[in-house]
């Protein structure tokens, strides 16, 4: 018997140490390949080419929005989805944030502390949730905020905004706030995490105001980024890629 | 076992004594064996059908018996009845396995049924998804339909392999004549052979096949040739005389299958279809098992062995990934993941293909393997039952020896003689080679100057064949010398005589005498002479010559070789004038008082490469028994020769005589070696032929009948033995399909026999067999460097998916990757390994123990997964931890992010760097990884495979150069993944993407360790043999 457990215990001692071995020469090549990396900006980004678009607030069931304008509580959740996401765009959280040069790519390559844009909440105009703090939904026009990933380095061309259609006419109403979606070249590029830490990404408010006989009907609305050569907004395999498809249903 | 022996003896006809015992027999196993069985039931039927006692009938009789007419026939209609009851002459085949099932079992067996369980679980997952409408639902329904795929093309494979192995019973039905000349209704009709019934009357002339057995009751000049039946291969007169009590050995019945060689005769169908002994045989043959051969039995043993480790990892991790709460479908998935990757898809393809890459080489050294399966077995082999004609011998009688002048001479035996190199400058010996020129009806066939003396075809009788290239050789041009010497008269060899006389005129034109010369068996010519040779001068033959004669005659003779007296006289002138009119029917001329001028002995001798191999056999710790129906004396003889009884052994009889005590009273312990006889074989229990197998290291079996052959065949497999056994007769193929090796002869084998064997000999060459006994443990080392091969990457693909469901990382490699490496960049590396030369001398260890030495042993599996394969795992995760971190991904934000990151919803999927990243711009990544995670294998599986070409050895001792095929595997592999990643990388379904050049080299270092750390371990092994690293670590 001691003969089999001395054997075995040999064993043991034997994965033990290989593993180890292993294991700490795992440790170490990770650790010099992340000494590697800057911490700053990802070696590679030609994974991410041109950005996705998004929306807030953000459906559980596949983007898809179900509410009744007259219960408070069908809709509650994107409300407050909607405050948190905008909280910090509130002036109180962008005092360290300057003014730019609107229409013009806020290029600071050179500088050693990136600035970030002022976004004014006020833009949003009747979705910023200062005038309605339903952002609609309760009024029957409700806001989805659409917005643009961040890619670092990112700089559009020509004079991006968001434009947002119907499948079918005369259901919806579609006003954009700051006008004609635009997203400005100001907040471009983006800097990375650790370097433009304050940054906020432009958004562009979406108001769908749903006419009467869109009432009770599933309204499918796909918006696209436009106005820019280098924002792909049409691409087969990836539907979100400059894009983006939703669909709302209000009852009464 | 006692109930096999029943089977052989009911075949074994030696007269009505043995059907009796085995009767008895047969009684006292129904006693043991209340259940019977359908095997032992058929056995009992062949036998009573022996009751063949048709050869003792007279022809009244038989036409009493039959119904039939002699001079009439059957009528048809009665023919037709007996058509009706006994069916069609014509052997049943076998029931034969419908293809379909054959090819279904193909689908089913191995690892198919675990892939076809990946596969329904592939649908249903898609079926499942398609509902809810997940996008990504259409790449289960592919996963399912690609391993549905390999499951069909790789039986398909197999199925083609199997069928390409023959079946016995087809040329059983192709030795069915087609015509037969039938008397019925009082007219000759040609009918087809298989229209035939009892009691038909056929005529057959030489040249014809015999349509069924036939009883004979006219015949002239008829011989057949049974070789086929029996191995006899001398023609075989036949006549209506009852000449002897056993069937098979009486003159007046021929047998269905064989061939009449020359004459005419008429006889009487008395036994058609699976009825006649060919019949009788065939179904024997066919009712002799196919047992598993070895190979078979390690592959079986190493699936199980793999599919255990598969399901049962699967099953841990299904029942870990649903108790953390994944969806069962997700469960589900993980589980085929890890199914396939477990699985090594082609390994079963490849095994098949290395087999016949060596069953190719063997073919090119002569050895064609019918079934691949049974290049392996070759090489388990630890006893061969040879024959001795024709496999350890040359096939022709050879003169051996002379002695005249009182003195013995050994003759060159070799097959490429040119010269002979005794003494021939005694004037007896010219007047000796004078008369084996002239005394010789042999002459070669015209046309054949060119070729070697040797290989000339001669018209003639062995030893007349043997005794004219004898002369030829050593005189030169024979047919010129008998032309200088006209023959006058001549009496051809007969029984009655037993001598063979001519009469010649001499070259010497001054020398007017004829030349009486004069050959047979020695004691006859003796008696003839007065006077015997001596240096060329005739002394009278005194007692003490005769007594000097006895002892050379008897001396040869001791040597198993066929011995011929020669003598002549010269004819006085004046009695014989030239003008003589000899008369060979009165013998008007002397045939006594002649002199007596030298013997001559013949031996087919042993082939120049036997001994060697037998040697190389010895070494190679096989035993080496010869099996022949030869004599005794000359099977011990050329035993001797061949070293199949070693210069230093003893039978019990040598002790015996050298001790000069009775043969019971000798220690059987010190006898190494046994001569038994077909007769004691016959008597033994099978008890007894276990102790004389164990007992003796060197055994030879003399007049044995083939198919005694059997029992001694499943005599040495109750010793555990792996057995090889050479034959040629039809009756042999019971023994070779009983062997775990059946050699059948390529020259001298009937279709049965070749049909029956798992492997022809197509030189008919016992060294032959060697050169396949080394091939066969070539491939068994290589199959496990293949398998070990293999093996290895499949902890490489499996690592992925534990991490995965444990750590929820981004899933690092897809199963269809897996499917591209297993039987994609894989395949031709591990085919190559078939190609490595053998690390030692593979012909100086002992056999392979079947029970110890496994395939697949405990060692192979533990180092490849728990050791190198773990390398790979951590080498290929580098590699995908650093392509995710060089994107954005830090490895720290890898974890736990499962969820979020294969959502279809999330498309603002924040990286380390603050990017946000869609849906499928995330799976793009994943499918780099996927390619890096794949390249990763493939370059350590490159070090894997330079590892794996010795087990022992370093491989700068091997030569890293010297299989040039494992080059070719490297750069197909290297090639094949360049071809995957950059060619195919924008197709979608194939989760390739083109990738970064420097990744192919993150894993450089983890092969290059790999490398390192196996020469590490083999140089432990080297240097501490028996240690517990030895024990432990060498596979």
């Amino acid at each position: 018997m001691q003969v089999i457990t001395a054997f075995h215990g040999l064993i043991l001692l034997f994965y033990l140490v290989f593993y180890g071995f292993l294991a700490a020469l795992f440790t170490f090549t990770m650790w010099v390949m992340l000494q590697t990396l800057s911490s700053d900006i990802p070696k590679y980004r030609d994974r991410i080419s041109s950005p996705g678009l998004m929306i807030s607030p953000k459906p559980d069931t596949a983007l898809e929005f179900y509410f009744n304008r007259s219960d408070s509580q069908s809709y509650s959740e994107y409300v407050t989805t909607l405050q948190n996401f905008l909280e910090s765009y509130n002036d109180s959280k962008q005092s360290q944030n300057i003014d730019c040069t609107r229409g013009k790519i806020f290029d600071q390559s050179d500088a050693a502390v990136k600035k970030a844009c002022r976004f004014n909440l006020s833009d949003l105009g009747q979705c910023s949730g200062k005038e309605d703090a339903n952002f609609g939904y309760s009024k029957g026009t409700p806001c989805v905020l659409v917005k643009m990933n961040r890619i670092i380095g990112l700089k559009p061309e020509g004079e991006p905004h968001i434009q947002c259609t119907p499948k079918e006419e005369g259901m919806v109403n579609i006003n954009y706030f700051p006008p004609n979606g635009a997203m400005d070249l100001m907040y471009f590029p983006y800097y990375g995490k650790s370097l433009h830490a304050h940054y906020l990404q432009p958004l562009v408010a979406v108001q769908l105001a749903i006419t009467p006989n869109g009432t009770k009907e599933e309204i499918a609305i796909e918006c696209k980024i436009l106005g820019s050569p280098n924002l792909k907004n049409q691409d087969d395999r990836d539907k979100f890629l400059g894009r983006i498809a939703f669909k709302v249903q209000m009852s009464e | 076992m006692v109930k096999k022996r029943s089977d052989v003896y009911s075949v074994e006809i030696y007269g009505t004594k043995d059907l009796h015992k085995t009767e008895i027999e047969d009684e006292e196993e129904k006693h043991k064996d209340q259940k019977g069985n359908k095997k032992k039931k058929k056995a009992e039927d062949l036998k009573k059908e022996l009751d063949l006692d048709d050869h003792r009938l007279s022809t009244s009789e038989l036409e009493m018996k039959y119904g039939t007419s002699i001079d009439k026939g059957l009528s048809s209609a009665r023919a037709a009845e007996i058509l009706a009851r006994d069916g069609p002459n014509a052997l049943t085949p076998p029931k034969a396995t419908p293809e379909i099932v054959k090819f279904l079992k193909q689908m089913i067996g191995g690892f198919s049924i675990l892939l076809w369980i990946g596969a329904g679980f592939s649908w249903i997952s898609f079926g499942i998804q398609l509902a809810q409408g997940v996008d990504s639902a259409f790449d289960n329904l592919y996963l399912g339909v690609v391993l549905a795929l390999v499951v069909i093309l790789t039986g398909i494979f197999a199925y083609y392999q199997e069928a390409k192995s023959t079946n016995i019973m087809a040329s059983f039905s192709k030795m069915i004549p087609q015509q037969a000349l039938v008397l019925r209704d009082a007219e000759k009709k040609e009918l087809p052979a298989d229209q035939l019934v009892v009691g038909d009357i056929v005529e057959i002339k030489g040249g014809d096949r015999i349509p069924a057995d036939i009883r004979l009751i006219f015949t002239q000049g008829c011989k057949v040739d049974n070789s086929s039946l029996t191995g006899e291969s001398e023609p075989q007169s036949r006549s209506c005389d009852f000449s002897h009590e056993n069937p098979l050995e009486t003159r007046n019945i021929a047998f269905y299958s064989t061939t009449c060689v020359e004459g005419t005769a008429t006889g009487i169908v008395i036994n058609t279809g699976d009825r006649t002994i060919i019949g009788r045989i065939a179904s024997l043959a066919s009712g002799v098992g196919n047992e598993k051969t070895p190979i078979a039995i390690e592959i079986e043993h190493f699936v199980y062995l793999v599919a255990g480790v598969a399901i049962s990892i699967g099953v841990l991790f299904f029942i870990i990934s649903v108790s953390m709460r994944y969806k069962i479908l997700d469960s589900i998935i993980f589980l085929i993941g890890i199914i396939v990757a477990n699985v090594p898809e082609g390994l079963l393809a490849t095994v098949t293909v290395s087999l016949s890459l060596t069953a190719k080489r063997m073919a090119k050294k002569n050895c064609l393997v019918k079934n691949l399966e049974a290049v392996e077995t070759l090489g388990s082999t630890s006893i061969i039952c040879s024959d001795k004609t024709g496999t350890l011998t040359q096939n022709r009688m050879t003169v051996a020896h002379l002695w005249f002048d009182n003195q013995i001479y050994s003759a060159d035996t070799s097959e490429d003689q040119t010269t002979q190199p005794f003494d021939q400058s005694s004037p007896s010996w010219t007047a000796l080679s004078k008369i084996v020129t002239l005394c010789n009806r042999a002459e070669f066939r015209p046309g054949q100057e060119n070729l070697p003396i040797m290989k000339r075809v001669v018209v003639g009788d062995a030893s007349e064949t043997a005794l004219l290239k004898f002369s030829e050789v050593i005189l030169g041009d024979v047919m010129s010398i008998r032309a200088q010497n006209r023959k006058v008269a001549e009496i051809p060899f007969n029984s009655t005589n037993k001598f063979q006389l001519s009469i010649h005129e001499t070259d010497d034109p001054h020398d007017k005498r004829f030349l009486l010369v004069m050959k047979g068996a020695p004691e006859r010519i003796l008696e003839r002479c007065s006077t015997i040779m001596i240096n060329g001068k005739e002394e009278p033959l005194d007692s003490e010559k005769a007594e000097a004669f006895q002892t050379a005659y008897m001396e040869l003779g001791g040597m198993g070789e066929r011995v011929l007296g020669f003598c002549h006289l010269y004819l006085p002138e004046k009695e014989f004038p030239e003008s003589f009119q000899f008369d060979t029917d009165s013998m008007n001329f002397p045939t006594s008082s002649l002199c007596f001028v030298g013997l001559l002995s013949m031996i087919d001798p042993p082939r120049s490469t036997v001994p060697d191999a037998v040697s190389k056999c010895r070494s190679a710790g096989i035993k080496v028994i010869m099996v022949t129906g030869d004599h005794p004396i000359t099977a011990k003889a050329i035993a001797k020769s061949v070293g199949i009884i070693s210069a230093t052994s003893e039978t019990v009889e040598d002790i015996a005589k050298r001790l000069n005590i009775p043969v019971e009273r000798v220690n059987r312990r010190e006898a190494t070696a046994a001569v038994v006889n077909g007769m004691e074989l016959k008597d033994m229990s099978s008890e007894q032929l276990d102790a004389i197998l164990r007992e003796h290291a060197e055994i030879v079996f003399a007049r044995t009948s083939p198919q005694q052959k059997l029992i001694i065949v499943e005599g040495c497999q109750r010793q555990g033995a792996v057995v090889a056994v050479t034959g040629d007769g039809v009756n042999d193929s019971p023994a070779l399909k009983k062997a775990d090796i059946g050699i059948a002869m390529g020259i001298a084998g009937s279709d049965a026999a070749k049909n029956a064997a798992d492997m022809v000999l197509l030189d008919d060459n016992f060294a032959s067999i060697v050169t396949g006994v080394e091939e066969g443990r070539l491939i068994f080392d290589n199959l496990k460097k293949t398998i070990a091969y293999t093996l290895t990457k499949n902890i490489a693909e499996l690592c992925p998916f534990l991490i995965y469901i444990i750590a929820s990382i981004p899933m690092p490699i897809g199963t269809i990757t897996i499917l591209f490496i297993d039987l994609g960049t894989d395949i031709i590396p591990s085919v190559a390994l078939a190609y490595e030369k053998a690390e030692s001398d593979i012909m100086n260890r002992r056999p392979r123990n079947k029970r110890r030495d496994r395939l697949v042993n405990q060692q192979l599996a533990v180092y490849s997964y728990l050791q190198i394969g773990i390398m790979q795992s951590v080498g290929a995760f580098v590699t995908y931890f650093t392509v995710y971190a060089e994107q954005g991904f830090l490895p720290s934000t890898l974890l736990g992010v499962r969820v979020n990151w294969e959502s279809n919803a999330i498309n603002d999927f924040e990286d380390s760097y603050g990017q946000q990243w869609t849906h499928y711009q995330r799976m793009y990544l994943q499918w780099t990884g996927y390619t890096a995670f794949f390249v990763s294998i493939t370059i350590q599986q490159v070090a894997d495979l330079i590892i794996r070409k010795t087990r022992r050895n370093s491989i700068f001792r091997q030569g890293l150069f010297r299989n040039k095929v494992i080059w070719v595997g490297i750069f197909s592999q290297i090639g094949i993944a360049l071809i995957l990643t950059y060619g195919l990388g924008h197709v979608t379904a194939l989760n390739f993407t083109p990738l970064r050049f420097q990744y192919w080299f993150v894993a450089v270092p983890f092969a290059i360790l790999i490398w390192v750390y196996d020469e590490i371990r083999k140089l432990l092994i080297r240097r501490h043999p028996g240690s517990w690293w030895d024990k432990n670590m060498y596979y």
